[in-house]
């Protein structure tokens, strides 16, 4: 609350992180909001979607150096585990807006059976299937889903392979802000049920994600519900990039060699990048060693792989997209001249799996490591082999796969 | 060559944005807000490049790209068409293509990404 001389003082809250409020009294150091493509600013006090000048995605911009001054690593590390302890690179300014379901925090598991069977000595995978709803989708949309609430928002709408929604569902029951989802028709049943339970309203699409996306924009303007699509809102990007701060405190305030990254519409890739130019100028890495980024799609579904081996600076729209894979079923990312830019930014590269080596992957980690991974956390295992048969990473790298969700939201109740 | 640019498109919002886009980038644009106008536009004008719209008052996109790929006039089935769409339903990428389109881009439309797809046809004058 803001007292009669000015200053500002906050409620404690059971959301982790924000104990410590009294002694800072500031949530959050966003400053504004920039876009992406033409670098025009805007107010993190408004609502905004993406750059009506150049319709390019708008990042958010922290004052990182009152940060600095304010806040070491060391404290973060101290509190009480969840993704909202690092609230002060997040863009909530009122505790009360947070809405906290348990994310964050996930496992980084050591896979020695699978390294060892790929001749890799320090191979890891980011579990997410931890989160909340059981997928990385929990983080994004508890960021989003917070600040909508701070700015006001009533009811929000979203297109989603499956995840998202279920999880969008979840954190507009928790803020009561009503819901409406648009999927396609084929979407894994556990989204469906999620949502259905979060009380959320569902329209099943016949057609993808970009489908989706068409008609759920239209209904957006039609009737003013606020769009969490992905990178058309600034903040999904926020609570994503948190999986690379908690990477680099992971490895002890450095950063893996290699991440290897499912890649549909990208939001994670770009957040975490994101995340290490952050840490850098933070001051609150080892080294400025900075990790090679690969994509992964699936063959099905590869836009994001053609451009970058075309050397291109966007996406062609993916024509006819097909994969077990469903959240890699985007035929075009929002942001993809970001991805793009990411990957080459870091010397790193782009992978296309098939369908059946995704399927043989999600095989083995479960047999080597007791890892029952969502297909997209899968395709990275069968892009790891291909990069070692290309001879593109070294058997002593540091290599980080992510693991999005758990499996288990992929089971065909009829099988 | 030359840089005369044909947007065939019924929302005033979207007619703005590219033209303020093109514009400062040296093209000249000619609009047209009906698919029978642009039909009739791209006939009557030298255009070096057409951007289209799917979802028209009159006739559709996919209709306009056919009728201009069949035109008399030759340079018509030759010269770029650029497919613009804000309803990505279900095949509407390649009923663009079959139509005759070259490209497809989806809206919102990204500015950069406007302008690599127009250079790539039509150098920036």
């Amino acid at each position: 609350m803001t007292h009669s001389d000015g200053s500002q003082s906050f409620e404690m809250s059971s959301t982790p992180g924000t104990e410590v409020l009294a002694k800072h009294g500031k949530l959050s150091y966003l400053s504004h909001l920039q876009c992406s493509g033409c670098g025009r600013e805007y107010s993190f006090q408004e609502i905004h979607t993406f750059c009506p000048d150049c319709q390019s995605p708008l990042l958010s911009i922290y004052d990182l150096e009152h940060v600095r001054q304010e806040l070491n690593r060391e404290e973060i590390s101290r509190r009480r585990k969840g993704m909202w302890r690092w609230h002060e690179l997040l863009p909530v300014q009122d505790p009360n807006n947070i809405v906290f379901l348990g994310e964050g925090d996930t496992a980084l598991l050591q896979v020695p059976n699978a390294g060892k069977a790929l001749g890799l000595t320090n191979l890891y995978v980011k579990d997410e299937s931890t989160n909340p709803t059981g997928s990385f989708k929990a983080r994004g949309l508890a960021a989003a889903v917070s600040k909508a609430k701070e700015l006001g928002v009533k009811k929000v709408i979203i297109p989603t392979a499956g995840n998202a929604g279920g999880a969008m569902a979840a954190y507009a029951a928790r803020a009561k802000i009503q819901a409406l989802i648009y999927m396609p028709k084929d979407t894994p049943h556990a989204n469906v049920e999620e949502s259905l339970m979060a009380g959320a309203e569902i329209v099943l699409v016949d057609g993808l994600i970009s489908d989706a996306a068409g008609m759920a924009g239209e209904k957006a303007r039609a009737e003013g519900w606020f769009d969490l699509s992905t990178f058309k809102e600034p903040y999904r990007m926020e609570g994503k990039k948190i999986m690379g701060y908690e990477l680099a405190e992971s490895f002890g305030w450095s950063l893996p060699d290699v991440i290897i990254y499912p890649t549909g519409g990208g939001t994670g890739l770009v957040g975490m990048w994101k995340a290490f130019a952050e840490l850098e100028e933070l001051g609150w890495l080892e080294n400025t060693k900075r990790p090679r980024m690969v994509a992964v799609q699936a063959d099905g579904c590869a836009p994001v792989i053609k451009a970058f081996e075309a050397g291109a600076a966007f996406c062609d729209f993916w024509i006819d997209a097909h994969t077990v894979a469903s959240g890699l079923r985007v035929p075009k990312s929002f942001a993809d001249a970001l991805i793009l830019k990411d990957l080459r930014d870091s010397n790193g590269t782009a992978v296309a799996v098939s369908d059946q080596s995704i399927m043989e992957a999600q095989k083995e980690l479960g047999r080597l490591e007791g890892i029952f991974s969502a297909p997209e956390g899968a395709a990275t295992y069968a892009a790891l082999k291909e990069l070692i048969r290309r001879g593109w990473v070294q058997p002593d790298e540091h290599i980080v796969l992510f693991n999005t969700g758990s499996g288990l939201k992929y089971l065909n109740p009829n099988r | 060559m030359g840089n005369k640019i044909l947007y065939i498109e019924d929302n005033p919002d979207n007619m703005m944005l590219v033209q303020r886009a093109l514009e400062a980038r040296g093209y000249h644009l000619l609009k047209a807000t009906k698919g029978l106008d642009g039909v009739a536009t791209a006939e009557a004008e030298d255009v070096d490049l057409i951007l289209l719209d799917i979802n028209l008052p009159d006739i559709d996109g996919y209709e306009v790209a056919r009728r201009l790929r069949s035109s008399e006039k030759r340079a018509l089935t030759t010269v770029p068409i650029i497919a613009v769409t804000a309803n990505a339903l279900k095949g509407d990428a390649e009923k663009a293509l079959n139509a005759g389109c070259d490209v497809y881009m989806s809206k919102p439309i990204n500015i950069r990404e406007l302008w690599a797809r127009v250079e790539a046809f039509v150098p920036t004058p």
